[in-house]
């Protein structure tokens, strides 16, 4: 059982996630928030509990991997990686801006911690898959995590990457899908059309969970359940909610890519418990 | 033309195999595409080292991606095409930009490399694309030893590297085990410096030829060598160009993009001369023998002499 101390203290982080993502786009005035917002809570419960990583050995061979597909969500992930100590926090503030080593989307050879670069939308599950073959060839025994958009399932490469790590039989390699049912134009069911997404995962040979991606009993356990699967990849869809943790981003999907007002800003802070 | 072949093919899969003998990080990444090169060898010895990525070009160097940041050095071996037009942004984003040791192996490179069949399988725009990406590393060997020492020379350099080969169906051009110096352009004759003859890969012995048939008119010409596209030799081509003042490019490639446009570069920025390039007049070819559309895409020996003579005739 997953005790409670354990989600709380997973909650405090996920609002510190959330905190940092609204002052690196309000403090830099650029970013994608509210697509940062429904992955936070995945993000934080793999760098905060799920993920064997050691900061102070960024490149120990037998760590877990990450690769967040959807790239542009990037400021929950570089939250996490300057919380678990691989940079400073302050350097969370230099997001965008030219010689930071915080480049737009992931570029994993300026970030320490970064496993993977991406950014261009539906690579991630192939470089995962790369990754986790690897452990099999070197006999290393860690696990490879990927977030792939549910918007972001519209590329053909997903499905290429899908049909190879089920016939691999890749069980080291787990996708969260964040399925929050938005991409940049609208929602996934105006503009693709992604549904059924479990069914799909399942028919190209995937354990498939569905979870509330925002209830970290739901995403841990999932997490563990995906490890006694032994002959197959895991695909976790994930429930989200577009703008997560801040009431006025929700439902609105200009916040896709927009930069809170000083009042936004404010006002976002005190609903995440921001200025304690 | 009845040389002795050696196949590239063949000499990719045998640079593999030296390899793999050696040292347990090399990885043969296939898209449906280890029969190709007839990579059986490998697979009966290696068979935990083969990632099959399925008939999926982009998900292929996408993985290869994934493997090298694990530690382990990818060998992903295709279709010319399928590789830097397909699979052309993962090669860039997801290997080149990070600077993953990734080694791709573009086969039917060339009219020569597709030869019948056609011009969805024969292509003359791989390295004018990847020319344009930072980092790449951009291989032109010109017969089956000089690719397998080619993948031996290339094997622990920084960033991705890009070997072009063939069909299968290469005649001989250096003796076995002929060092492949990356980096550095080979002058192969020199019977003076009335002209330069630029080429790489399989019109080589062509140019060769043409050469001594200039010869026998009295017009000395330079071969040149220039096996790496990328880095460019441009001091080594400077001074030949110094010395000759005239030059031809001959490439199994649109002339734009390839080799004729980086001498070009070279003679724009460095070293003036005048130039003719020879192979696609920036026109697709077609079916047919390999040797029979060179001949009629303009790379015969003929058209080879004939274009360094108008080329010197422009002599003020």
């Amino acid at each position: 059982m997953i005790d409670s101390e354990r989600i709380r203290r997973l909650e405090e982080k996920a609002r510190q996630t959330r905190r940092d993502i609204v002052e690196m786009v309000y403090r830099t005035g650029d970013g994608h928030p509210s697509p940062s917002m429904s992955a936070a809570d995945i993000i934080t419960a793999l760098y905060f509990d799920a993920l064997a990583i050691d900061p102070s050995r960024p490149d120990w061979e037998g760590r877990d991997r990450f690769v967040l597909s959807k790239g542009h969500a990037c400021p929950a992930l570089y939250s996490a990686l300057a919380r678990r100590g691989y940079f400073p926090p302050e350097e969370l503030l230099t997001l965008r801006f030219m010689d930071s080593h915080l480049q737009g989307h992931p570029y994993a050879p300026k970030t320490l911690g970064l496993d993977a670069t991406t950014g261009s939308l539906g690579n991630g599950v192939s470089v995962g898959l790369g990754m986790a073959l690897a452990a099999r060839i070197r006999k290393l025994d860690y696990r490879v995590y990927v977030i792939t958009g549910d918007g972001e399932l519209g590329e053909g490469l997903i499905w290429e990457a899908a049909m190879c790590a089920g016939h691999q039989k890749a069980s080291n390699l787990t996708v969260f899908v964040d399925n929050n049912n938005y991409q940049s134009g609208g929602t996934v069911g105006e503009v693709t059309g992604v549904y059924p997404i479990e069914d799909k995962w399942r028919s190209f040979g995937w354990n498939t969970l569905s979870i509330d991606g925002h209830d970290f009993t739901q995403i841990l356990e999932a997490i563990e359940s995906a490890k006694r699967v032994t002959d197959k990849p895991t695909a976790i869809v994930a429930k989200t909610i577009k703008g997560k943790g801040v009431s006025f981003m929700i439902g609105d999907n200009t916040w896709h890519k927009r930069v809170y007002t000083a009042a936004e800003y404010a006002q976002a802070m005190a609903e995440l418990g921001g200025q304690q | 033309m009845s040389a002795e072949m050696v196949s590239t093919r063949i000499g990719f899969r045998e640079g593999l195999i030296a390899l793999a003998e050696k040292r347990d990080d090399i990885v043969f990444v296939s898209t449906d595409s280890l029969k190709v090169v007839k990579g059986e060898p490998f697979l009966q010895r290696w068979p935990e080292r083969v990632i099959e990525a399925g008939i999926a070009e982009a998900n292929g160097v996408a993985m290869a991606a994934g493997l090298a940041s694990a530690g382990l050095r990818p060998f992903l071996c295709t279709y010319a095409g399928f590789l830097t037009m397909r699979a052309c942004e993962q090669m860039r984003t997801f290997v080149a930009y990070p600077r993953m040791k990734v080694r791709f192996v573009g086969v039917n490179a060339g009219l020569f490399g597709g030869n019948r069949e056609g011009v969805s399988h024969q292509f003359i725009e791989d390295i004018g694309i990847l020319r344009t990406i930072p980092g790449f590393t951009i291989l032109c060997p010109a017969d089956g030893d000089q690719v397998k020492q080619a993948v031996l020379a290339s094997v622990d350099i920084e960033g991705p590297v890009y070997i072009r080969i063939g069909s299968g169906r290469e005649e001989r051009v250096f003796p076995d085990g002929t060092p492949f110096e990356i980096g550095k352009i080979r002058i192969l004759k020199e019977y003076g410096s009335d002209v330069a003859l630029f080429c790489h890969g399989f019109v080589t012995n062509r140019v060769l030829a043409a050469a001594d048939e200039l010869s026998r008119a009295g017009i000395g010409a330079t071969v040149v060598e220039v096996h790496t596209i990328k880095p460019l030799d441009t001091e080594g081509i400077a001074a030949v160009l110094t010395r000759c003042g005239y030059a031809v490019t001959i490439e199994d490639h649109n002339i734009i993009g390839g080799l004729g446009s980086a001498i070009a570069e070279v003679i724009a920025e460095s070293q003036p001369a005048v130039l003719t390039r020879l192979g696609l007049q920036d026109r697709y070819g077609e079916s047919g023998f390999p040797d029979e559309l060179l001949d009629k895409y303009g790379m015969s020996v003929p058209a080879i002499a004939e274009a360094a003579r108008e080329v010197i005739s422009k002599k003020k």
